[in-house]
């Protein structure tokens, strides 16, 4: 799915970030999965509040990690396609 | 820290 910037990603129900402080890493658990975070990873799922926009993600990650906005939004696009493919976020147009 | 393109790596049960 091609995101557009305007789309706002949101962590469905039951779907939490959660630090394994067994292991020390964030771990994203949901319903029957678990998916492990590297750091980029878990900065994204950060900016992931519900309320902010793709667009509004890749400015806010590029300036933390000042790197090129089309490199990071082709990152977190797929990133997040990824997880949506999985069923672990849903985005609101 | 730099940007690293982010791997989804699923814990199997």
């Amino acid at each position: 799915m091609n995101l557009a910037t305007s789309d706002v990603p949101v962590m469905p129900r039951g779907v939490r970030l959660h630090e394994d402080k067994v292991r020390n890493r964030w771990v994203l658990l949901a319903p029957e999965r678990a998916i492990s975070l590297d750091p980029v990873g878990h900065a994204i799922l950060l900016e992931i509040d519900g309320s902010q926009s793709f667009g509004g993600i890749v400015s806010t990650l590029a300036g933390k990690y000042n790197a090129p906005e089309d490199q990071i939004a082709a990152d977190v696009a797929e990133f997040i396609n990824g997880l949506m493919d999985r069923c672990i976020l849903k985005v609101l147009a | 820290m730099a940007w690293t393109k982010p791997i989804i790596r699923e814990i199997e049960c």
